[in-house]
């Protein structure tokens, strides 16, 4: 399986080359292009055993679709095209075991079989927050693509960082991280436009995008007529 | 203090490096990450070093603009005392960022949203008279910035700067921001007509010598383009 990445960092596109027999399993609605040996498969499961009630799971709480595409090459090898909703980068992490990657849900696009996902529930404190964190663990070997909204900064984290929680693409088992306000007191957090981030701290890699949808939505939303009730 | 502008044009952050004291203001809401050892505080946008006088004006301003202009309120100031420390700032749109370095005496418009970040004793105030462009919809709604530092401004789109030798027009969705030297005027490009039927709004007319930072977009557009396609 060969990825290549093209038209980065604003629209970048994905093309994935499968080796005859080999499968990719991709986001529903990311499909831009496929050669025509390729075998499509629209499932509910993410992974075997998961079932339907898996998927829901990943569906509500990991923030992407319900089904998932999974691709296989019959008789030759051929290629698929790959590209997210929003204007931005994508990045292939290369997962080799025991390592997990934890995926904000909307960043993920499309692993081979030989990688696993679940579903990470953040618990009740960042459901409050508003800031929907849940995280896709992927572990397992191979490659895993995701997206971004805006370019990605990769970084290898050996220490402490705070980051937004609107800019967080994904990040490795190494590195731990806990839910806070972005000041000392509630008020300050609350006005200074930042409200819960995440500390992170650790080692390992991190990836981070440039731009925070939430923001954009709501600094283009201002400007649209108000929703009719 | 020590600054990059990295990911640009499309996705510019602004990447700064504090070193012991040293400080950098910004927007609400800009921080996309910083070292734990980077103290954030909010406060109102009352300018530097703000009297009560100032304070008050500055509330009553910031209201104003909150409901005409969507603009916040606060400010968050980044400071650190270790030897060196990080902090990221990124605008909400797609775009890119404009630095310019401000000296005792300078004076720099900007549209009102284009605020990123500044250092030292900048003043990022709305500008007198401009609460009668507040009401005007599509008027030019700027903030005057004066004083000494650096001085971060972010775009919709790619930024071009544009040497003003006599006169140039420019669409007001376009400016980024423009050097005080220079005299302006808002009106149409043409007469009543031209303003309901060209497709060209409000229009910017500069006069004297400076530079315009004209941006590739505009963000009115884009929400023109897209409303009618929104379900209701």
């Amino acid at each position: 399986m060969k990825f290549e990445l093209q038209y980065r960092p604003s629209h970048a596109l994905a093309t994935v080359h499968l080796a005859p027999g080999e499968t990719l399993r991709a986001e529903a609605s990311s499909l831009v292009s496929m050669t025509r040996n390729l075998q499509v498969q629209t499932s509910f499961r993410g992974r075997a055993g998961s079932g339907i009630l898996g998927s829901l799971k990943r569906g509500f709480l990991g923030g992407e679709s319900f089904f998932t595409n999974t691709f296989t090459a019959v008789g030759q090898g051929g290629h698929v095209s790959l590209a997210p909703k929003l204007c931005g980068d994508m990045v292939v992490h290369e997962l080799t075991p025991p390592e997990e990657l934890f995926i904000q849900g909307s960043s993920y696009v499309a692993a081979p079989d030989s990688v696993a996902l679940d579903t990470e529930w953040q618990g009740m404190k960042s459901f409050l927050s508003g800031e929907s964190l849940f995280f896709l663990r992927a572990y397992g070997a191979g490659p895993v693509l995701l997206n971004a909204f805006g370019a990605i900064q990769p970084i290898d984290l050996d220490g402490e960082l705070i980051l937004d929680t609107g800019h967080l693409v994904a990040f490795t088992g190494g590195i731990q991280y806990e839910i806070t306000k972005a000041s000392r007191g509630w008020i300050d957090s609350f006005l200074s436009g930042e409200g819960f981030v995440l500390r992170v701290w650790g080692r390992g890699k991190l990836y981070v995008q440039t731009r925070n949808p939430q923001e954009y939505g709501r600094s283009l939303g201002k400007r649209l007529p108000a929703r009719q009730a | 203090m020590q600054h990059k502008i990295e990911h640009g044009p499309a996705f510019s952050w602004l990447r700064v490096t504090l070193e012991r004291g040293e400080s950098i203001r910004a927007e609400a809401g800009a921080m996309v990450m910083r070292s734990t050892q980077v103290e954030m505080e909010t406060h109102l946008n009352a300018g530097y070093k703000p009297g009560i006088f100032q304070l008050m004006w500055a509330f009553l301003v910031a209201l104003l603009r909150k409901l005409f202009g969507g603009e916040t309120m606060f400010l968050n100031d980044f400071s650190t005392q270790a030897a060196q420390a990080e902090v990221v700032l990124a605008p909400a749109l797609a775009g890119d960022i404009l630095h310019k370095r401000m000296n005792a005496g300078q004076k720099l418009f900007v549209q009102a949203g284009g605020y990123l970040a500044s250092s030292g004793s900048l003043n990022a105030q709305l500008r007198f008279g401009g609460l009668r462009t507040l009401f005007g919809g599509e008027g030019l709604v700027l903030l005057e910035c004066t004083g000494e530092g650096d001085l971060f401004v972010n775009s919709y789109g790619g930024i071009t700067p544009v040497e003003v030798r006599g006169s140039l027009t420019v669409d007001t969705g376009h400016i980024v921001a423009f050097d005080g030297s220079l005299d302006f005027k808002v009106g149409s490009v043409g007469g009543l007509k031209s303003l309901f039927l060209s497709g060209e709004g409000l229009v910017c007319r500069f006069f004297g010598q400076g530079t315009v930072y004209v941006q590739s977009r505009n963000l009115e557009s884009l929400a023109s383009w897209i409303s009618p396609m929104l379900p209701g």
